[in-house]
């Protein structure tokens, strides 16, 4: 197997994540899948992935960034309209460290 | 200590920008909580980030000040980590190709300290942590960042300030930040490891996070370095992890575990087209820049006959450099210029951020016009300093204030008879001066000053005082 359930647990801590061990495996055999499906794409371009890349990828040149404007921003109300804010900020019980 | 510090320093730098480097919200410090917002700066699902083309001129500016490769190509990549202050759950920075590579700053000692690379990202939200609740504002998510990351080519405390310093200077000058280490604009973190002296193997290294003053990066190394050294010394191990300096006991001390870089799982960024800047345009900001603080302080020295003390108080604020050099194309003279900028105009601005600003009431001509009347002798150094101090407070030219008198000076004749009635006023001064204590000389000065309302040539009268008194 490519994946590990050690790669599994590693990948939960990174994005804060906590799996029962059943949920683990689970996801390890899914993660697996997922990945071996990926490989199967890659093979198929000559080249790999990279290649998609740097073939479909347009490439701007400096004038045709974004010049330096200033835009209306949303209001406060708009911006917290979907979570709980609380005095204008976004509010977050603290669960993990 | 029997050890040899390797230190190389990672600097963010906010831009001076109006606008952040993905959207259009403005970076403006300060503001009410989530006002400057938009679905792009809070990583709403299908917005689209848009690189700021400013951001990319100022990132080019400063790897052309630092003696930087610029790479023409460039693309940004997505660092995973997750923590609240990251609405997307990853930092759009760049990985594989940064924008400039391969620079330097040269210290005084002539020794070169490396730069590694330069790129550009965005900066996180700010987050308020109070009763078991984090409290998050997004006004700086997206504001843009330049990090400028040295070799590990800094060898002692004295020369990771130097750097920084240098660093923060240049950066000010070419006018792409504020560079204000208190309100952090420019951070820095600090890799260090020691060796044993001959030694080519690095040690174990730690970084010491978010240092926000000059004097503290000086403090925080000295600090770590004894800490390392009395644990190899005890024939303990170094372990690699982030710390934090703590100016309060002059410590420091562990705060997380380091990440691996593979932890952050960078990969490019499929929203965001690669860029390309072609050589016509580096060349073209190139001619843009201004003369590069060191290569001015050299100048004035060298060139203009400057002494180091006051081409060094002058040539560090750009405001002022720049009011001193137009006084001298409307005919100032060097020497007079300079003192008087440092003399009169500096003892109106107690702070360094003043004398940064330099927001005068006056002119570079006008101050050229009095100075012009000090150097032709036509006014002494004393009535130029006063006349000065009433320019700035009006911001009306020299002839306001000049009177006849002032023009026609103390006359020879005048002058010995004040000196003649100091010497007789004060008479134990006087022998003090004859024994040998030159400072008494100062009581009759005073004396004379008075009179002449401050308008006696002082070195006339030191002259005519010591023939007098006979010292």
């Amino acid at each position: 197997m490519a994946i590990s359930k050690t790669d599994i647990e590693k990948l939960a801590w990174l994005v804060r994540l906590s799996f029962s061990d059943e949920e683990l495996e689970r996801f390890t055999a899914e993660f697996d899948e997922i990945i071996a499906f990926a490989d199967t794409i890659n093979q198929s371009i000559e080249g790999g992935t990279e290649q998609i890349r740097s073939v479909g990828a347009r490439m701007v040149s400096f004038d045709e960034l974004r010049s330096d404007e200033v835009a209306p921003s949303l209001s406060n109300e708009k911006i917290l309209s979907n979570v709980e804010g609380y005095n204008g900020f976004f509010s977050l019980e603290r669960s993990r460290k | 200590m029997n050890y040899e510090i390797v230190c190389g320093i990672e600097t963010h730098i906010e831009l001076a920008t109006k606008t952040k480097i993905f959207c259009g919200c403005t970076t403006e410090f300060g503001g009410e909580p989530n006002t400057h917002c938009c679905p792009v700066c809070t990583g709403q699902p299908g917005s689209l980030p848009i690189l700021n083309q400013k951001v990319v001129e100022y990132a080019v500016k400063a790897g052309l000040a630092l003696n930087c490769k610029i790479n023409t190509r460039s693309h940004m990549d997505r660092k995973n980590y997750v923590y609240p202050d990251l609405p997307k759950a990853y930092q759009i920075s760049q990985y594989d190709e940064p924008l400039c590579e391969k620079g330097y700053i040269e210290l005084d000692s002539g020794k070169r300290i490396g730069i590694t690379r330069i790129h550009i990202e965005e900066d996180a939200g700010k987050l308020v942590h109070e009763n078991g609740y984090t409290y998050i504002d997004y006004n700086r998510s997206g504001v843009p960042l330049i990090e400028i990351v040295s070799e590990p080519d800094i060898s002692s405390a004295e020369e990771a300030k130097e750097y920084a310093e240098k660093l923060q200077l240049t950066m000010r000058y070419i006018g792409i930040s504020d560079c204000k280490m208190q309100e952090g604009s420019m951070r820095c973190d600090v890799n260090l490891s020691l060796r044993k002296p001959g030694d080519t193997k690095f040690g174990v290294r730690t970084e010491i996070k978010n240092i926000n003053s000059l004097s503290f990066i000086q403090k925080a190394i000295v600090a770590e370095a004894e800490r390392q050294a009395d644990i190899l010394e005890a024939g303990g191990t170094i372990v690699q992890q982030t710390m934090r300096y703590d100016e309060k006991t002059d410590s420091v001390a562990p705060m997380r575990d380091k990440e691996n870089s593979d932890d952050y799982r960078y990969f490019p960024d499929p929203d965001i087209l690669r860029f390309s800047i072609d050589e016509e345009k580096v060349e073209e900001i190139r001619a843009s820049l201004p003369e590069l603080p060191f290569d001015k302080l050299k100048r004035y020295m060298n060139v203009l006959g400057l002494p180091e003390a006051t081409a060094k108080l002058i040539f560090r604020y750009r405001k002022v450099a720049e009011f001193f050099q137009g006084a001298l194309a409307e005919g100032a003279s060097v020497k007079n210029a300079a003192n008087l900028i440092v003399g009169a105009i500096f003892s109106n601005m107690d702070t360094e951020e003043e004398k940064e600003l330099f927001d005068i009431r006056i002119s570079a001509a006008q101050f050229a016009a009095l100075v012009k009347l000090a150097d032709e002798k036509k006014i002494n150094i004393g009535v130029a300093q006063g006349t000065l101090q009433k320019m700035l407070e009006s911001g009306k030219p020299a002839e306001e204030f000049i009177k006849p008198e002032d023009l026609a000076g103390i006359s020879d004749e005048t002058l010995e008879r004040l000196c003649r009635e100091a010497i007789d006023a004060n008479p134990r001064a006087a022998d003090d001066v004859r024994s040998g204590k030159d400072k008494a000389i100062n009581v009759m000065f005073g004396y004379i000053m008075k009179k002449t309302g401050g308008k006696a040539d002082i070195r006339k009268a030191e002259a005519l005082l010591r023939k007098l008194i006979g010292s």
